[in-house]
């Protein structure tokens, strides 16, 4: 068993052979192809475990106690899956040549990880990072800097593949003790610092609303105070209300409050 | 002008900026839930990559930023997945420039406009709602695609009996191409949905509506922010946000 492992951290003895790793790599990344709505990614793990596999003699009889292992349920955040895909393959070169992994065993690991990482990722990448760099993409956005914004994507996109390249070796080398990971108090400030960025950034893209409500209000055909006050309405209007209403609802529903302003402020055409 | 009249006035480049945003619109569906998943599937990004490809990256912008302000807060946490803003993005941007259209960028006061064609923010409103409603109407698509990802995953299970692992790895495959296949179709049906119907339709407009389109990008990006606002907190870290809009003000003052 290798030492603690903490994310963020350089790459430990991980011993993954590169071939596999690379197969295991790319098949993760579509972990979610084949998402149902009853066994969730069962069928996504199982395709990226397969290279381990197909590197082994065919046995029929292992390979179907193989597939049974991991056609049960499965569910965890796409990006911390390495983490879970490496740890059993692990699992399942330490178990070779004495009767495969318990059918028990894995599951017990697969699914306790699989809950932990899947809190975890909503907190840090769903609730934390994805809006994080939206936001981040809408400040590049006011400023007019379109290559800055693909330019972005891009280095998000490159950063997150990296991240799990390495969260599948420190997977694989930590084995068991992947549940130290879990304990990094790392998670706990990463998820806070991103969360305080999106607060930042949400106060920027409201002032920058703001001051081009005054500078801006002709194209809605109305008074700088007009439209100021109709902002700073409809920016706590969701504070005040405390509902959450997915955006493209929102959407429609100020297509109707359009309507509503436009004869009461007296619109004069765009 | 209807959309069989548009249709009988496209040319090749037309038919091939066609093509290339359903191929678009494809890339980003596998994006958005089964491939990757990055953040080039984003309303912003998505509708970028979109006016890039149309030749009018800022007119992609004038979209995507206000889109994506109202979408901020539509986070796939768990199972929640709400409807296919890639594809909303992708056909209102195509659909306006293929219909010769110009959006206005959101407060297209400074530098968002700046050497493209002077727009119209009415249409850029039109274009989000147009853009939410498509998205809309994929979420259904998405679900009866996840239902036959359903209906293959079980057929999947007589591997547990017979231990062929080819067919495994060809239904996943095949779960690939089918999001794929969507994505294609949806795109493209959007593009030609909002250059052939939504857009003229703007047009058709009595004056007044038509300028009280012009309020929709302003009033989504401010609920869309405040939604943040109300998700995140305000009360105890107001220091954050006041900071930030402090900046915010100074971004807009600059530019």
């Amino acid at each position: 068993m290798s030492g603690p492992v903490r994310p963020g951290a350089s790459d430990t003895v991980a011993s993954l052979p590169k071939g596999l790793r690379c197969a295991v790599f790319f098949r993760s990344l579509g972990l979610q192809a084949s998402w149902n709505h009853q066994r969730m990614q069962n069928l996504g793990l199982l395709v990226c475990l397969m290279p381990w596999l197909r590197g082994r003699e065919r046995d029929p009889e292992r390979d179907r106690l193989f597939c049974r292992r991991y056609y049960e349920f499965f569910n965890t955040n796409p990006y911390l899956a390495g983490y879970v895909i490496g740890g059993l393959l692990r699992l399942e070169r330490e178990r070779e040549g004495v009767g495969g992994l318990p059918r028990g065993q894995a599951q017990i690991f697969r699914d306790s990880l699989a809950r932990a990482l899947a809190s975890l990722g909503d907190q840090l990448f769903w609730l934390g990072l994805r809006p994080m760099v939206a936001l981040l993409g809408c400040a590049l956005a006011l400023a007019g800097q379109v290559w800055l914004v693909v330019a972005l994507g891009l280095v998000v996109g490159a950063g997150q593949l990296v991240w799990r390249w390495r969260a599948l070796g420190r997977g694989y080398a930590a084995g068991y003790d992947i549940v130290s990971l879990l304990g990094d108090p790392r998670w706990h400030r990463a998820i806070a610092g991103a969360k305080r960025a999106v607060r930042v950034l949400a106060g920027l893209s409201a002032g920058w609303l703001l001051r081009h409500a005054w500078e801006g209000s002709g194209q809605v055909g109305t008074t700088p105070w007009a439209l100021l006050a109709v902002l700073v309405a409809a920016l706590g209007l969701p504070v005040v209300v405390r509902r959450r209403w997915a955006g493209e609802f929102m959407v429609l529903a100020t297509g109707v409050l359009a309507l509503l302003l436009a004869f009461a402020l007296g619109p004069k055409g765009s | 002008m209807t959309a069989i009249d548009m249709m009988g006035g496209f040319t090749g480049a037309h038919w091939a900026l066609l093509g290339w945003l359903a191929l678009l619109s494809g890339l980003l569906a596998l994006d958005d839930t089964a491939l990757g998943q990055t953040w080039l599937s984003q309303p912003l990004p998505a509708a970028a990559v979109a006016g890039l490809v149309c030749g009018h990256p800022l007119l992609g912008l004038a979209v995507g930023l206000p889109l994506q302000l109202a979408l901020v807060m539509n986070l796939p946490v768990g199972q929640t997945v709400t409807g296919d803003a890639s594809a909303g993005a992708v056909a209102a941007v195509g659909g306006a420039i293929l219909a010769g259209k110009v959006p206005a960028a959101l407060g297209g006061f400074h530098g968002l406009t700046e050497g493209a064609p002077r727009g119209d923010l009415a249409l850029t409103g039109w274009l989000l709602l147009g853009a939410a409603l498509w998205s809309l109407g994929g979420h259904p698509l998405i679900q009866a695609e996840r239902r036959l990802h359903l209906i293959w995953m079980l057929q999947g299970r007589r591997t547990l009996r017979d231990g062929n692992l080819s067919r495994v790895e060809r239904i996943h495959g095949r779960c690939l191409a089918a999001t794929l296949v969507r994505g294609v179709l949806y795109g493209g049906v959007g593009v030609l949905a909002m250059a052939g119907l939504w857009v003229p339709a703007f047009e058709a407009l009595p004056a007044g509506l038509r300028g009280a389109m012009a309020w929709v990008p302003v009033l989504a990006s401010a609920l869309g922010v405040g939604a943040v606002l109300e998700r995140y907190g305000v009360g105890r870290h107001w220091r954050w946000v006041g900071a930030g809009a402090i900046a915010g003000w100074a971004l807009g003052v600059l530019t």
